[in-house]
Protein backbone atom coordinates (compact mmCIF):
# COMPACT_ATOMS: atom_id res chain seq x y z
CA UNK A 1 0.00 0.00 0.00
CA UNK A 2 2.80 2.36 1.03
CA UNK A 3 4.65 1.51 -2.19
CA UNK A 4 1.55 2.37 -4.28
CA UNK A 5 1.18 5.70 -2.50
CA UNK A 6 4.84 6.49 -3.14
CA UNK A 7 4.51 5.69 -6.85
CA UNK A 8 1.36 7.83 -7.10
CA UNK A 9 3.12 10.72 -5.33
CA UNK A 10 6.06 10.47 -7.75
CA UNK A 11 3.71 10.43 -10.76
CA UNK A 12 1.92 13.58 -9.51
CA UNK A 13 5.25 15.25 -8.68
CA UNK A 14 6.64 14.61 -12.17
CA UNK A 15 3.38 15.91 -13.68
CA UNK A 16 3.73 19.10 -11.63
CA UNK A 17 7.29 19.53 -12.87
CA UNK A 18 6.23 19.31 -16.52
CA UNK A 19 3.33 21.68 -15.83
CA UNK A 20 5.58 24.46 -14.61
CA UNK A 21 4.90 27.97 -15.76
CA UNK A 22 7.33 29.27 -18.34
CA UNK A 23 8.09 32.98 -18.47
CA UNK A 24 10.10 35.62 -20.30
CA UNK A 25 11.05 39.20 -19.49
CA UNK A 26 12.15 40.00 -23.04
CA UNK A 27 9.03 39.44 -25.10
CA UNK A 28 8.60 41.77 -28.06
CA UNK A 29 5.45 43.53 -29.20
CA UNK A 30 5.43 45.60 -32.39
CA UNK A 31 2.75 48.26 -32.85
CA UNK A 32 2.17 49.32 -36.44
CA UNK A 33 -0.39 52.06 -37.11
CA UNK A 34 1.25 53.33 -40.30
CA UNK A 35 -0.87 54.42 -43.25
CA UNK A 36 -0.15 55.60 -46.80
CA UNK A 37 -0.16 59.16 -45.37
CA UNK A 38 2.20 58.60 -42.45
CA UNK A 39 4.98 56.07 -41.84
CA UNK A 40 5.80 57.31 -38.33
CA UNK A 41 3.26 55.66 -35.99
CA UNK A 42 5.28 52.49 -35.53
CA UNK A 43 7.00 51.27 -32.37
CA UNK A 44 8.37 48.24 -30.62
CA UNK A 45 8.55 47.15 -27.02
CA UNK A 46 11.28 44.58 -26.33
CA UNK A 47 10.87 44.26 -22.57
CA UNK A 48 7.42 42.67 -22.29
CA UNK A 49 6.83 40.17 -19.46
CA UNK A 50 4.95 37.05 -20.55
CA UNK A 51 4.01 33.65 -19.16
CA UNK A 52 2.53 30.41 -20.45
CA UNK A 53 1.20 27.43 -18.53
CA UNK A 54 1.52 24.40 -20.77
CA UNK A 55 -1.00 22.35 -18.77
CA UNK A 56 -3.85 24.82 -18.34
CA UNK A 57 -3.09 26.75 -21.55
CA UNK A 58 -3.22 30.10 -19.78
CA UNK A 59 -1.14 32.84 -21.32
CA UNK A 60 -0.44 36.35 -20.00
CA UNK A 61 1.42 39.50 -21.03
CA UNK A 62 2.37 42.70 -19.20
CA UNK A 63 3.84 45.70 -21.02
CA UNK A 64 4.92 49.09 -19.74
CA UNK A 65 3.35 51.53 -22.23
CA UNK A 66 6.26 53.98 -22.15
CA UNK A 67 8.54 51.12 -23.26
CA UNK A 68 7.13 51.35 -26.79
CA UNK A 69 10.03 52.94 -28.62
CA UNK A 70 9.38 55.18 -31.66
CA UNK A 71 12.07 56.57 -33.92
CA UNK A 72 10.46 60.03 -33.85
CA UNK A 73 10.34 62.00 -30.55
CA UNK A 74 7.09 63.80 -31.45
CA UNK A 75 5.34 60.49 -32.15
CA UNK A 76 6.63 59.06 -28.86
CA UNK A 77 5.17 62.07 -27.04
CA UNK A 78 1.79 61.84 -28.83
CA UNK A 79 1.53 58.09 -28.14
CA UNK A 80 1.95 58.64 -24.38
CA UNK A 81 -0.08 61.86 -24.13
CA UNK A 82 -3.48 62.11 -22.44
CA UNK A 83 -5.11 62.32 -25.90
CA UNK A 84 -3.73 58.88 -26.78
CA UNK A 85 -2.72 56.16 -24.34
CA UNK A 86 -2.34 58.48 -21.33
CA UNK A 87 0.53 56.39 -20.02
CA UNK A 88 0.94 58.48 -16.85
CA UNK A 89 -2.57 57.43 -15.80
CA UNK A 90 -2.52 53.94 -17.37
CA UNK A 91 1.15 52.86 -17.23
CA UNK A 92 0.68 49.23 -18.27
CA UNK A 93 -1.18 47.19 -20.88
CA UNK A 94 -2.00 43.57 -20.15
CA UNK A 95 -3.43 40.46 -21.75
CA UNK A 96 -4.81 37.48 -19.85
CA UNK A 97 -6.15 34.59 -21.86
CA UNK A 98 -6.12 30.95 -22.83
CA UNK A 99 -5.08 28.80 -25.74
CA UNK A 100 -8.46 27.53 -26.98
CA UNK A 101 -7.08 24.63 -29.05
CA UNK A 102 -4.71 23.35 -26.36
CA UNK A 103 -5.52 19.69 -27.10
CA UNK A 104 -3.88 20.00 -30.56
CA UNK A 105 -0.54 21.18 -29.10
CA UNK A 106 1.95 18.63 -27.80
CA UNK A 107 4.45 20.51 -25.64
CA UNK A 108 6.51 17.33 -25.21
CA UNK A 109 7.11 16.91 -28.95
CA UNK A 110 9.16 19.21 -31.19
CA UNK A 111 7.11 20.95 -33.85
CA UNK A 112 5.24 24.05 -34.97
CA UNK A 113 1.64 24.16 -33.80
CA UNK A 114 -1.05 26.65 -34.87
CA UNK A 115 -2.54 28.24 -31.74
CA UNK A 116 -5.78 30.12 -31.15
CA UNK A 117 -5.76 32.46 -28.19
CA UNK A 118 -8.72 34.25 -26.58
CA UNK A 119 -8.76 36.49 -23.57
CA UNK A 120 -9.02 40.00 -22.17
CA UNK A 121 -6.83 42.80 -23.47
CA UNK A 122 -6.46 45.91 -21.32
CA UNK A 123 -5.26 49.10 -22.99
CA UNK A 124 -5.81 52.68 -21.84
CA UNK A 125 -7.59 51.37 -18.74
CA UNK A 126 -10.28 49.59 -20.80
CA UNK A 127 -10.61 45.81 -20.92
CA UNK A 128 -12.09 44.18 -24.03
CA UNK A 129 -12.23 40.59 -25.27
CA UNK A 130 -9.56 39.83 -27.86
CA UNK A 131 -8.59 36.86 -30.01
CA UNK A 132 -5.43 36.09 -31.95
CA UNK A 133 -4.10 33.36 -34.18
CA UNK A 134 -0.48 32.42 -33.87
CA UNK A 135 2.10 29.67 -33.82
CA UNK A 136 3.80 27.86 -30.98
CA UNK A 137 7.17 26.30 -31.70
CA UNK A 138 8.41 23.53 -29.41
CA UNK A 139 12.10 22.72 -29.66
CA UNK A 140 13.45 20.57 -26.84
CA UNK A 141 12.72 22.43 -23.62
CA UNK A 142 12.33 25.76 -25.44
CA UNK A 143 8.91 27.13 -26.32
CA UNK A 144 8.45 30.18 -28.52
CA UNK A 145 5.26 31.82 -29.68
CA UNK A 146 4.30 34.35 -32.33
CA UNK A 147 0.97 36.00 -33.07
CA UNK A 148 -0.39 38.77 -35.25
CA UNK A 149 -3.70 40.54 -34.80
CA UNK A 150 -5.35 43.94 -35.06
CA UNK A 151 -7.08 46.07 -32.47
CA UNK A 152 -9.70 48.80 -32.95
CA UNK A 153 -8.32 51.93 -31.28
CA UNK A 154 -11.86 53.27 -30.77
CA UNK A 155 -12.68 50.20 -28.62
CA UNK A 156 -10.02 51.39 -26.19
CA UNK A 157 -11.14 55.02 -26.19
CA UNK A 158 -8.31 56.20 -28.43
CA UNK A 159 -9.64 58.68 -30.99
CA UNK A 160 -8.56 61.95 -32.56
CA UNK A 161 -7.97 64.00 -35.68
CA UNK A 162 -4.90 62.02 -36.73
CA UNK A 163 -6.94 58.81 -36.77
CA UNK A 164 -9.96 60.37 -38.48
CA UNK A 165 -7.67 62.06 -41.00
CA UNK A 166 -6.05 58.76 -41.97
CA UNK A 167 -2.58 59.53 -40.58
CA UNK A 168 -2.90 56.79 -37.98
CA UNK A 169 -4.53 53.43 -38.76
CA UNK A 170 -7.88 52.90 -37.06
CA UNK A 171 -6.94 49.25 -36.60
CA UNK A 172 -3.20 48.98 -35.94
CA UNK A 173 -1.40 45.69 -36.44
CA UNK A 174 0.11 44.08 -33.32
CA UNK A 175 2.87 41.50 -33.73
CA UNK A 176 3.95 39.48 -30.71
CA UNK A 177 7.06 37.27 -30.43
CA UNK A 178 8.17 35.55 -27.23
CA UNK A 179 10.77 32.94 -26.27
CA UNK A 180 9.76 31.29 -23.00
CA UNK A 181 12.39 29.91 -20.63
CA UNK B 1 -0.87 98.32 -55.62
CA UNK B 2 2.53 99.12 -57.04
CA UNK B 3 4.99 96.52 -58.33
CA UNK B 4 7.37 96.94 -55.39
CA UNK B 5 4.61 96.24 -52.85
CA UNK B 6 3.45 93.18 -54.81
CA UNK B 7 7.02 91.81 -54.79
CA UNK B 8 7.32 92.28 -51.01
CA UNK B 9 4.02 90.46 -50.39
CA UNK B 10 4.96 87.62 -52.77
CA UNK B 11 8.44 87.25 -51.22
CA UNK B 12 6.91 87.18 -47.70
CA UNK B 13 4.41 84.47 -48.69
CA UNK B 14 7.14 82.35 -50.31
CA UNK B 15 9.35 82.75 -47.22
CA UNK B 16 6.49 81.75 -44.91
CA UNK B 17 5.71 78.67 -47.03
CA UNK B 18 9.39 77.65 -47.00
CA UNK B 19 9.64 78.12 -43.19
CA UNK B 20 6.46 76.10 -42.56
CA UNK B 21 7.58 73.34 -44.99
CA UNK B 22 11.02 73.15 -43.34
CA UNK B 23 9.48 73.02 -39.84
CA UNK B 24 7.08 70.22 -40.83
CA UNK B 25 9.87 68.32 -42.59
CA UNK B 26 12.09 68.67 -39.47
CA UNK B 27 9.37 67.54 -37.04
CA UNK B 28 8.55 64.48 -39.11
CA UNK B 29 12.09 63.40 -39.91
CA UNK B 30 13.90 64.15 -36.66
CA UNK B 31 15.05 61.08 -34.75
CA UNK B 32 16.13 60.59 -31.17
CA UNK B 33 19.73 61.60 -30.46
CA UNK B 34 22.36 59.00 -29.78
CA UNK B 35 21.86 58.26 -26.06
CA UNK B 36 25.64 58.12 -25.61
CA UNK B 37 25.75 61.87 -26.30
CA UNK B 38 22.89 62.70 -23.94
CA UNK B 39 23.51 64.20 -20.50
CA UNK B 40 21.97 61.97 -17.81
CA UNK B 41 19.43 63.51 -15.43
CA UNK B 42 20.39 60.96 -12.74
CA UNK B 43 23.29 58.61 -11.96
CA UNK B 44 22.08 55.69 -9.86
CA UNK B 45 23.06 52.22 -8.69
CA UNK B 46 20.75 49.49 -10.01
CA UNK B 47 19.91 48.09 -6.58
CA UNK B 48 19.11 51.57 -5.21
CA UNK B 49 16.86 52.26 -8.21
CA UNK B 50 15.04 48.95 -7.77
CA UNK B 51 14.59 49.67 -4.07
CA UNK B 52 13.16 53.12 -4.86
CA UNK B 53 10.60 51.65 -7.28
CA UNK B 54 9.70 48.86 -4.85
CA UNK B 55 9.12 51.40 -2.08
CA UNK B 56 6.79 53.62 -4.14
CA UNK B 57 6.63 53.11 -7.90
CA UNK B 58 4.20 56.02 -8.46
CA UNK B 59 6.71 58.47 -7.01
CA UNK B 60 9.62 56.79 -8.78
CA UNK B 61 7.79 56.90 -12.11
CA UNK B 62 7.18 60.64 -11.71
CA UNK B 63 10.85 61.15 -10.90
CA UNK B 64 12.49 58.97 -13.55
CA UNK B 65 10.10 58.17 -16.45
CA UNK B 66 11.22 59.46 -19.87
CA UNK B 67 14.48 60.77 -18.39
CA UNK B 68 17.99 59.70 -19.31
CA UNK B 69 19.62 57.74 -16.48
CA UNK B 70 23.02 56.22 -15.99
CA UNK B 71 22.60 52.97 -14.06
CA UNK B 72 25.49 50.91 -12.71
CA UNK B 73 25.53 47.39 -11.35
CA UNK B 74 26.29 43.73 -11.95
CA UNK B 75 24.85 42.01 -15.01
CA UNK B 76 22.52 39.28 -13.76
CA UNK B 77 21.21 38.14 -17.15
CA UNK B 78 21.51 38.66 -20.88
CA UNK B 79 18.41 37.81 -22.90
CA UNK B 80 17.70 37.74 -26.60
CA UNK B 81 14.75 39.87 -27.67
CA UNK B 82 13.75 39.09 -31.24
CA UNK B 83 16.92 39.93 -33.22
CA UNK B 84 18.39 42.11 -30.45
CA UNK B 85 19.35 41.61 -26.82
CA UNK B 86 18.50 42.98 -23.40
CA UNK B 87 20.74 43.27 -20.36
CA UNK B 88 19.34 42.86 -16.86
CA UNK B 89 20.69 44.29 -13.63
CA UNK B 90 18.67 42.52 -10.99
CA UNK B 91 18.18 42.02 -7.30
CA UNK B 92 18.82 38.29 -6.92
CA UNK B 93 17.17 38.25 -3.47
CA UNK B 94 13.75 39.56 -4.56
CA UNK B 95 13.73 38.82 -8.30
CA UNK B 96 13.09 42.50 -9.09
CA UNK B 97 15.15 43.91 -11.94
CA UNK B 98 15.96 46.76 -14.31
CA UNK B 99 16.12 45.74 -17.98
CA UNK B 100 17.83 47.62 -20.80
CA UNK B 101 16.94 47.45 -24.52
CA UNK B 102 19.68 48.86 -26.73
CA UNK B 103 19.74 51.47 -29.46
CA UNK B 104 20.50 49.82 -32.80
CA UNK B 105 23.93 51.49 -33.13
CA UNK B 106 24.99 50.20 -29.70
CA UNK B 107 23.96 46.57 -30.08
CA UNK B 108 27.48 45.35 -30.86
CA UNK B 109 28.86 46.90 -27.64
CA UNK B 110 26.07 45.21 -25.70
CA UNK B 111 26.94 41.85 -27.28
CA UNK B 112 30.41 42.00 -25.72
CA UNK B 113 28.96 42.15 -22.18
CA UNK B 114 28.85 38.97 -20.10
CA UNK B 115 26.84 37.84 -17.10
CA UNK B 116 28.61 38.97 -13.92
CA UNK B 117 30.27 42.01 -15.53
CA UNK B 118 30.20 45.27 -13.61
CA UNK B 119 28.84 47.88 -16.02
CA UNK B 120 27.26 51.28 -16.41
CA UNK B 121 24.40 51.72 -18.88
CA UNK B 122 22.85 54.95 -20.11
CA UNK B 123 19.25 54.84 -21.31
CA UNK B 124 15.80 56.36 -21.34
CA UNK B 125 13.81 55.11 -18.34
CA UNK B 126 10.34 53.93 -19.38
CA UNK B 127 9.24 53.50 -15.78
CA UNK B 128 8.50 50.56 -13.56
CA UNK B 129 5.57 48.47 -12.36
CA UNK B 130 4.77 45.49 -10.19
CA UNK B 131 4.48 42.35 -12.31
CA UNK B 132 1.64 40.06 -11.28
CA UNK B 133 3.21 37.37 -13.46
CA UNK B 134 6.63 37.50 -11.79
CA UNK B 135 5.45 38.87 -8.43
CA UNK B 136 8.29 41.35 -8.48
CA UNK B 137 9.05 44.90 -9.61
CA UNK B 138 10.38 45.51 -13.11
CA UNK B 139 11.86 48.71 -14.49
CA UNK B 140 12.39 49.06 -18.23
CA UNK B 141 14.75 51.18 -20.30
CA UNK B 142 14.80 51.90 -24.03
CA UNK B 143 17.40 53.42 -26.46
CA UNK B 144 20.30 52.30 -24.25
CA UNK B 145 24.07 52.49 -24.72
CA UNK B 146 26.94 51.09 -22.69
CA UNK B 147 28.34 54.00 -20.69
CA UNK B 148 31.75 52.49 -19.97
Amino acid sequence: MKKTNLILALVFASGALFAQKKTTTSGTVNFDATTSLDALPKADNKTVVAAINTTSGTIAFEAIVKSFSFSNPMMQEHFNSDKWLDSDKFPTSTFKGKITNLSTIDFSKDGTYPADVAGDLTIHGLTKPATAKGNIVVSGKAISATAEFTIKLADYGVTGKAIEGGKVAKEPKIIVAVDFK
Amino acid sequence: MNVKRKRIILTTIILLVVIVACSVWYIFTVKFNDTKDEKPAFNVKALDLIHEFKTNDSLANKKYAEKILTVSGLVTEIESADSTLNIKLGDTLTGSYAIFAFQQQHLNEAKSIKKGDSISIKGSCSGGAYSEILESEFITFKRCAINK
